[in-house]
């Protein structure tokens, strides 16, 4: 049988078939962080003589809230660090950190074929580099790195393919918003999104994690991309330089439980108006006249409503959808010589990222504008730590969940791309980034 | 991550007719701050904006009867402790998100698969008693309905053991590393 990508990487990583359909399937890296492995960790040291799979298997970090913001999050990232340290394992602790989703892949921690999962949602952004990627629980994860194994109902396979070249002020932040739009906020579950094109060829590693990253959003296992030039080159100039993977390709005539094909050059800047992330719109364009009305009272908004009529309290770039050097210099492209005009949170994907942002000078950029640029973490994106929306409030945010509460309680939250959120935060409402360009030459 | 399992559970039913309940929604993140299990019950549906009021008229209930897809987003098993912790023993759904899915079986809390017809008329239950065993349940005395659980996750979700599971995989798994 022809196969899809995934399907050749599934295949290569299973141990055994289950009862009902199940599989247990290896686990070449676990990925853990100070919110969700303590727990399991803990039950492995009482229960299995803290006995694990094999620790070079596992690359910790503290990346949610760091550094600690009282005594709970310090315990723990405590119990991360001692952990660590006692079995071995790559740590990496405030100061060399990075988000998971950032920092895995700059360093070199994963490579095309591998088989990867972390108690984080998110982690199916790995699945930009042609890994199988994929978020699960806190017990789930304590079994892969007890054991080196997942039990998984293997996933179909839906192939989106993204047809021609997305316009130039189209980003990957606005294709992977379109994707959920496309095939709902649920369509992918159950799927694999096996994304191919000459849209996605053309997008660098940087742009690729930022499409894969929400896939989970339309309830997809993970989204993947085949390896290429663009992913040798990545994995070539990182700390790591991994080199003996192979780049698995999908089979020609592979089959595919569903296929979906979308057009690269129709995609436009959008931002979400509702309550999930598949509720967007371009933000030319308006609420739509079908608005769900519990969406919209969440969001006190109405159909209709101009996008770019809607006035913010705050603005975010940041997260694991959109965080690393490309989506900086974005931002910075619009901010330059500008002024924000409500409080502006840019917070940097990793310490690496922080500092090369730092060596081209992006930080003073962001801090002329009147932004507050700050260390790397998770950040205002889950309402955990810093930033945190008041109720009633509106953010504009680089992220990528827009639930209710999501970044503080009662707090609203529209989704966008990098330079969208910073021509919003200069305009104090959502904007498009052409309005500050036009600006410009209307203050000449 | 170990709850007392019930092979009856049984209760009143808290409806939530909406889809796509989401894990922010269940527990907020600034509640995930514990390394372990406990707590996070008094702050259920905190991110819920009629969640309050929801528990409010639902006292007591152990049966959530809810649309699709529920416990998207986050990947936080800090949702099924937060069900757990406020007696909640079973959520009744057309579907569920991946993770959610796992991480229910994985806790004791019974996912309830059912065709969206049968959830809506399960909405309107006073009591629910569900055999987890016999893959059956019955709504105020009707006739029984008939679900299917995962036929594996079954025993994670009646007994717990899903680690004990794995770790006995270890000598297989281990051989076929050898072997790759």
């Amino acid at each position: 049988m022809k196969r899809s990508l995934f399907d050749k990487i599934w295949d290569a990583h299973v141990v055994d078939e289950l009862p009902g359909g199940n599989a247990l399937v290896f686990m070449d890296l676990v990925v853990a962080h100070e919110i969700t492995t303590p727990p399991g960790a803990i039950a492995i040291e009482k229960e299995f003589d803290d006995e694990l799979y094999e620790p070079d298997r596992i690359v910790a970090m503290i990346d949610h809230v760091a550094p600690a913001k009282d005594a709970a999050t310090a315990l723990q990232a405590q119990t991360v660090r001692t952990w660590a340290k006692r079995q071995g394992i790559r740590f990496h602790d405030i100061g060399n950190n990075g988000i998971c989703h950032v920092l895995v892949p700059e360093r070199g921690y994963v490579t095309p074929g591998m088989s990867v999962c972390c108690g984080d949602s998110h982690t199916c952004t790995l699945g930009a580099l042609g890994a199988f990627a994929l978020g699960i629980g806190t017990t789930a994860q304590a079994g892969a790195m007890l054991a080196g194994c997942l039990i998984l109902q293997r996933p179909k396979v839906m192939r989106i393919e993204i047809t021609g070249e997305l316009p130039a002020d189209a980003t990957a932040k606005d294709l992977t918003l379109s994707v959920i739009a496309t095939i709902g906020f649920r369509g992918g579950t159950g799927y694999v999104l096996e994304y191919t094109g000459s849209a996605v060829r053309a997008l660098n590693m940087e742009q690729r994690m930022t499409l894969c990253n929400m896939a989970i959003e339309a309830g997809a296992t993970t989204g993947i991309i085949a390896a290429d030039a663009t992913t040798a080159a990545y994995l070539a100039a990182t700390p790591a330089a991994p080199a003996g993977w192979t780049a698995l390709q999908a089979d020609d005539d592979a089959e595919y439980a569903a296929t979906v094909t979308i057009d690269g050059s129709a995609i436009r800047p959008v931002v979400s108006w509702g309550t999930n992330p598949g509720e967007n719109a371009p933000v030319d364009g308006a609420v739509p006249a079908d608005a769900p009305a519990e969406s919209l009272a969440y969001m006190d908004l109405r159909p209709g409503q101009a996008l770019r009529s809607i006035a913010i309290d705050q603005a975010f770039i940041g997260s694991c959808t959109n965080s690393r050097i490309g989506d900086l210099r974005a931002a910075a492209a619009v901010l330059r010589g500008q002024q924000v005009s409500v409080p502006t949170i840019i917070t940097p994907g990793s310490q690496a990222v922080r500092r090369q942002a730092e060596r081209e000078g992006l930080h003073d950029i962001f801090q002329d504008a009147g932004a507050l640029w700050t260390h790397s973490s998770c950040g205002p994106c889950l309402g955990m730590s810093m930033g945190v929306l008041a109720a009633g409030t509106r953010c504009v945010s680089s992220s990528n969940r827009n639930f209710p509460g999501r970044m503080g309680d009662g707090g609203r939250v529209h989704l966008a791309a990098p330079a969208v959120v910073a021509a919003s935060a200069i305009l104090g409402r959502i904007a498009s980034p052409s309005e500050i360009t036009s600006r410009e030459v209307v203050l000449a | 991550m170990t709850g007392t399992r019930h092979m009856i559970v049984e209760g009143t039913v808290l409806p939530i007719p909406r889809a796509n309940i989401d894990t922010d929604q269940i527990i907020p993140a600034h509640y995930l701050t514990r390394i372990d299990a406990d707590g996070m019950g008094e702050h259920l549906f905190e991110g819920m904006p009629d969640g309050a009021d929801l528990l409010a008229r639902h006292p007591g209930a152990a049966i959530i009867v809810t649309g699709e897809n529920f416990g998207c987003g986050s990947s936080r098993e800090h949702a099924a402790w937060a069900l757990l912790g406020r007696g909640f023993r079973a959520v009744i759904a057309p579907s569920f998100a991946r993770i959610f899915h796992e991480n229910a079986y994985n806790n004791g809390v019974v996912p309830v698969i059912l065709p969206q017809e049968t959830v809506d008329a399960l909405m309107s239950a006073q009591t629910i008693a569900i055999d987890v065993a016999g893959e059956t349940l019955r709504a105020d005395g009707a006739e029984p309905i008939a679900f299917a659980l995962d036929p594996l996750r079954k025993q994670f979700v009646l007994g717990g053991g899903f680690l004990k599971y794995l770790h006995a995989k270890i000598p297989a798994v281990r051989a076929w590393e050898a072997a790759r």
